[in-house]
């Protein structure tokens, strides 16, 4: 019941279009819109009522929200300001600030989260210094092995355990920091990788000891309680814990660098085309870092270690085992990186698997009729050396891992915001 | 009988939407089972906990949509891709393709009697968008039942690829054509999680316990993704679907959206290519769930005239008010009924106007100051009763309301109360500021009993539930013509424009100068709302209609026809409304004692006909034994197939709406829409 007759003034009396001046009232609106039903349900959360309907001769909202959504000048050019793109490389750095000052910047994915600048900066350096830690306990536990080396054995084996207990630790919580999408909050962390982390075990205790285990199998041992395991030259170790800092570091790399190309890209074609050079850079950056961190660990904690008295110099197949294991775990890095755990779990396996039959080969060829199965191991390590066989395991399987990364870390999937589960 | 009650961000969740609503539908029908099946939309939600849940709730089942979803597990085999075999990869790019294509496709927006209008070309275009995009979710759901996978083939490289032809294709939406690679894996990614309800094992279709297959009935709580588990039960074994909506959720998801476009919500990829996509993977969603729903419950018209434009059959749509408890306002209600009108009803008799409710930009409260300085000239002894209610009551508030300047608007009102009334000589200002609670004001019941006349000045409102409490107090109201208001007070109640000082002000002084029309008027509002929007109304219509549902659209008849043929459309068959008696409805318990006792007395008139259907009996009765070890359906129960035939062919996208639907609709569309004329009192 209504005691007022509609004001006069509201339709028919004025010159001026009603529905211009509503368009000029929810301008934004109807700019951004992308459907007329979005108008509608925006203009009647504005305000809008059957009554200013009727003013503008029409018969119900949806309708009015179709003349406005047909006559709104619309943004072409929405997604040149949410990107503007710098198709130069040079241009990064100039975009990702542009974007986060965009309204819809919030969901810039270039950005790990929006926080006060300090907490950013902070969180920023702990994600850059966490995989140096591994490396700096580990030389720690080296020196202080130095310093002990006329302590009683049991003491030694403390520090030993706790360095590597520390190394370990550490190790696993740089690698697990390393997804530098943002991630919903509140999202429930994800389960500790069990078979990985084992595998991982696995091949440094091999890198570590498999050498010296082998030979003993060959050489009719080995006699418990008699040989005690040889320690393995120091720059084995360091050099292992260091190459974790290029491999962190050259993954978050790849893993900013193909968001930023995520962005700009029109297609998925174009988008592998530009991810895969940037691919290729991450994978040369470790090749070549990783090397020369090895020789520079031995270098290093060999010679101040051995005290002059045993220079091990890495040898040729030595070296290139450490290092074949190191490419082995980044590719596994990548790929578990992006959302292909299964194939990281699977190449990782593999190599153990392939480790592991090699050193059972040799005493399951001590029972009779089976003297056939150690042939091939022994002719490789009498040919190449025992450090030949981690090469060829690890090798292969990081041969095979980085050509399956190479197919899929280029496509545009392996770049959800957030890794797909399992 | 067995109830499943689908919600999505709602009901067993603390801060959900509708969850008072749903507390007391359940507690009010406990002869019913009820299972609730809960999609949860943040961690957030999660972590606020659960409602206290009633004794008739069986059991509760809850799922994300949210977050990377439930690991794929040791399942899934192979490096990265969910689905395996040629042949299923060749279905999922199939079906897949189906729904991009309509997902991505121009057309929008379908309404019944545009396309009567329109030619024939439009609306083929239109059902044939529809159809495709039906077709690829189905094809998907049996995709999902039958092997693992859906989620991780969702967010591969294969259905990125399908989205980018969909967008790239001709007739494409504008919006979508600009779409980048970063746009496409967002809509993958949303899409993934739109579609996690098709992978859940709820449906019994893989083993395990029958789950919504073998309840009797979904009540989806929202037409989007909450009505999703809906569709799929009632494609596999046919459960009637109803829908109920306070708020239209497809309005929100708009509403949502244009905030994040222009930034008011810094939330989620806001992008117009992702917005464009999944507002059109919406309505899709929202358009396939009104064609198929047996029953809609908008909560007023206005949700109903969304419904309607989405597709909504007009002869499904019931409107079913929104029930509040009256009791803690009977008191004031009842004696403000006692005539005759005295001379000065307050103690210090000053005609006095009482404003409840939440101060936001969205209620308008300045322009009632301006109106109330306008009745001060005619009223000079008039005062003004600014009462806050405190947001804690548990009311679900439409989406609009609710905004960020809702903190500051209060000292701004303030200090233009300040600046319009200043305080006179005694120190006294005609307008008070209060809050529930507080000393003067105890109970909300207190603050309307304060005043003569109830005014509603809001320039956004939906349901007014203010309103609807100052009526249950028998007080006399002034509102703005905004949202359900005027189908809500009906007559009993003065409407005047919204943001009109004027209008509000000579309304308010005609009501606060006459008594005798206002305490008439507040009678009659409180008649009206005592039998309309109470509780008890609510859940006895909902009860209502469960039977009705039940009886036209038995649970689970279809399912071995569907089976055997899953594409052919349903034929508009007369139904048989008692076809299924109603004890095979009872929970499990009872129908045993039931049917021991009084079990082989119905079976004599019907036995006959089934005898030549044994087939068909036999094989129903089978597919509904695994469900919860008692046969509900006992073998002689009717054969016939039921009026379904609404669902699919009838929808109004083919252009001939509600032409067959049957007559029993009409009674109680009257009763409980058409309410209003004659409802209306004429003071």
């Amino acid at each position: 019941m209504n005691t007022h007759p509609a004001p006069a003034d509201q339709g028919s009396g004025s010159s001026a279009d009603p529905v211009r001046v509503l368009l000029r009232r929810h301008s934004t609106l109807c700019e951004r819109a992308v459907d007329p039903l979005e108008i509608a349900a925006g203009l009647e959360a504005g305000g809008v009522t059957d009554r200013t309907v009727a003013s503008c001769r029409h018969r119900d909202v949806f309708s009015l929200a179709e003349e406005l959504y047909a006559r709104a000048p619309r943004r072409e050019d929405d997604a040149q300001d949410r990107t503007p793109v710098a198709p130069s490389a040079s241009g990064l750095g100039a975009r990702t600030e542009t974007g986060s000052g965009h309204p819809g910047g919030g969901a810039d994915p270039t950005l790990p989260a929006r926080g006060p600048v300090p907490a950013r900066l902070l969180s920023g350096a702990a994600a850059l210094g966490l995989p140096l830690l591994p490396g700096l306990l580990c030389a720690g536990t080296l020196a202080w092995l130095v310093l002990l080396e006329s302590a009683p054995p049991a003491l030694r084996a403390v520090v030993c355990a706790v360095g590597a207990g520390a190394v370990l630790g550490s190790g696993v919580a740089s690698v697990r920091a390393l997804p530098a999408t943002p991630r919903a909050a509140g999202m429930r962390p994800r389960p500790f990788p069990v078979l990985p982390f084992l595998c991982v075990c696995w091949l440094a205790g091999y890198a570590l000891y498999g050498d010296w285990l082998l030979r003993q199998l060959l050489g009719g041992g080995p006699e418990f309680p008699g040989s005690a395991p040889a320690p393995p030259p120091p720059g084995v170790p360091l050099g292992l814990t260091l190459a974790l800092a290029p491999a962190v570091w050259c993954a978050r790399w790849f893993a900013h660098a193909a968001r930023r190309k995520l962005a700009g890209c029109r297609s998925l074609e174009e988008f592998s085309a530009r991810v895969r050079p940037a691919l290729a850079l991450a994978l040369l950056a470790f090749a070549v870092s990783c090397p020369a961190l090895l020789w520079g660990a031995h270098t290093l904690a060999d010679g101040a270690y051995a005290g002059g008295e045993r220079v091990d110099v890495p040898a040729g197949p030595a070296f290139a085992a450490t290092a074949a294991v190191l490419l082995l775990l980044f590719a596994a890095l990548l790929l578990g990186a992006h959302g292909f755990r299964q194939a990281a779990r699977a190449g990782l396996l593999t190599a153990c698997a392939l480790e592991a039959a090699v050193l059972l080969s040799v005493p399951v060829a001590r029972l009779p009729w089976l003297q056939a199965l150690s042939r091939p191991v022994e002719a490789l390590v009498a040919h190449q050396g025992t450090a030949s066989v981690p090469l060829a395991a690890c090798g292969c399987a990081a041969l095979v891992l980085l050509a399956y990364a190479s197919i899929t870390l280029p496509r545009a999937s392996a770049h959800h915001r957030e890794a797909a589960p399992a | 009988m067995r109830i499943a009650l689908l919600t999505e961000g709602g009901y067993p969740y603390l801060r959900g939407e509708s969850a008072l609503w749903c507390d007391r539908l359940l507690r009010g029908l406990d002869g019913h089972e009820f299972a609730v099946h809960a999609l949860s939309r943040s961690a957030r939600q999660e972590r606020a906990g659960w409602c206290e849940l009633p004794a008739n709730v069986t059991r509760v089942r809850t799922a994300p949509l949210w977050g990377p979803g439930e690991p794929a597990g040791e399942t899934v085999r192979g490096l990265g891709h969910g689905l395996h075999g040629r042949r299923e990869r060749r279905r999922f790019r199939e079906c897949f393709s189906l729904l991009a294509e309509a997902v991505c496709t121009a057309q929008y927006g379908v309404r019944a009697d545009a396309l009567r209008g329109a030619g024939a070309a439009v609306g083929a275009v239109v059902t044939s968008q529809a159809d495709r995009f039906a077709a690829g979710l189905y094809g998907l759901a049996e995709l999902a039942a039958e092997r693992d996978g859906l989620s991780a083939a969702l967010r591969s490289e294969q259905a990125v690829r399908i989205l980018q032809g969909a967008c790239r294709a001709p007739g494409a939406l504008r919006a979508a054509h600009a779409a980048r690679v970063e746009d496409l894996l967002a809509v993958a990614e949303r899409l993934e999680r739109a579609l996690r309800p098709l992978s859940l094992d709820w449906y019994g279709l893989r083993g395990g316990e029958a789950g919504l297959s073998a309840s009797d009935l979904c009540h989806a709580v929202g037409a989007g993704p909450a009505a999703l588990p809906g569709l799929l039960a009632h494609r596999a074994a046919g459960v009637p679907l109803l829908i109920t909506e306070y708020g239209v959720r497809l309005r929100a998801h708009y509403l949502a959206s244009a905030a994040g476009a222009t930034g008011a919500v810094a939330r989620g990829v806001a992008g117009a290519p992702v917005r464009a996509l999944l507002g059109s993977f919406q309505r899709l969603l929202t358009q396939e769930a009104y064609a198929r729903a047996h029953v809609i419950t908008p909560g007023n018209a206005h949700d109903r005239t969304w419904q309607e434009r989405c597709g909504a059959d007009r002869a499904r749509l019931r409107t079913v008010y929104p029930g509040m408890d009256p009791a803690p306002f009977d008191a004031v209600g009842e004696r403000s009924a006692d005539l005759p009108p005295r001379d000065g009803c307050r103690a210090d008799g000053a005609p006095t106007l009482v404003w409840a409710g939440r101060i936001g930009p969205a209620k308008d409260v300045s322009t009632l100051l301006h109106a109330f300085a306008r009745v001060r000239e005619t009223l000079p002894a008039a005062r003004l009763r600014i009462v806050e209610t405190g947001g804690s009551d548990g009311r679900s508030r439409p989406a609009a309301a609710g905004g960020d300047g809702d903190d500051a608007y209060l000292p701004l009102c303030r200090a233009l109360a300040a600046r319009l009334f200043p305080a006179d000589a005694g120190g006294a200002c005609p307008v008070a500021f209060d809050a529930v609670g507080s000393r003067t004001v105890p109970t909300l019941a207190d603050a309307y009993a304060a005043g003569d006349v109830v005014v509603l000045s809001s320039a956004v409102e939906g349901f007014p539930v203010s309103l609807v409490e100052a009526m249950f107090c028998g007080r006399a109201t002034v509102s703005t013509e905004v949202g359900a208001v005027r189908e809500v007070i009906g007559g009993t109640g003065l409407v005047v424009p919204p943001r009109d000082p004027r209008a509000l002000a000579e309304a308010c002084a005609a009501l606060l100068g006459d008594r005798t029309r206002a305490t008439r008027l507040g009678a009659a509002a409180r008649a009206r709302a005592l039998e309309l929007f109470t509780v008890r109304q609510n859940v006895e219509t909902f009860r209502a209609l469960y039977l009705e549902v039940l009886a036209r659209h038995p649970a689970g008849a279809r399912a071995a026809d569907r089976a055997q043929a899953p594409d052919e459309d349903d034929v508009a068959t007369p139904a048989h409304p008692f076809a299924r008696p109603a004890e095979s409805h009872l929970p499990g318990r009872w129908a045993g004692a039931t049917r021991r006792g009084a079990g082989t007395a119905p079976a004599g008139p019907e036995g006959g006909r089934s005898a030549g259907t044994t087939g068909r009996a036999g094989r129903r009765t089978t597919t509904r034994v695994p469900a919860g070890g008692a046969t509900h359906t006992p073998s002689w129960a009717g054969q016939d197939r039921p009026a379904d035939g609404l669902s699919a062919r009838n929808r109004p996208a083919d252009g001939l709406p509600a032409r067959n639907a049957p007559p029993w609709r009409a009674a109680p569309e009257r009763a409980a829409v058409g309410a209003e004329p004659e409802e209306a009192t004429t003071p």
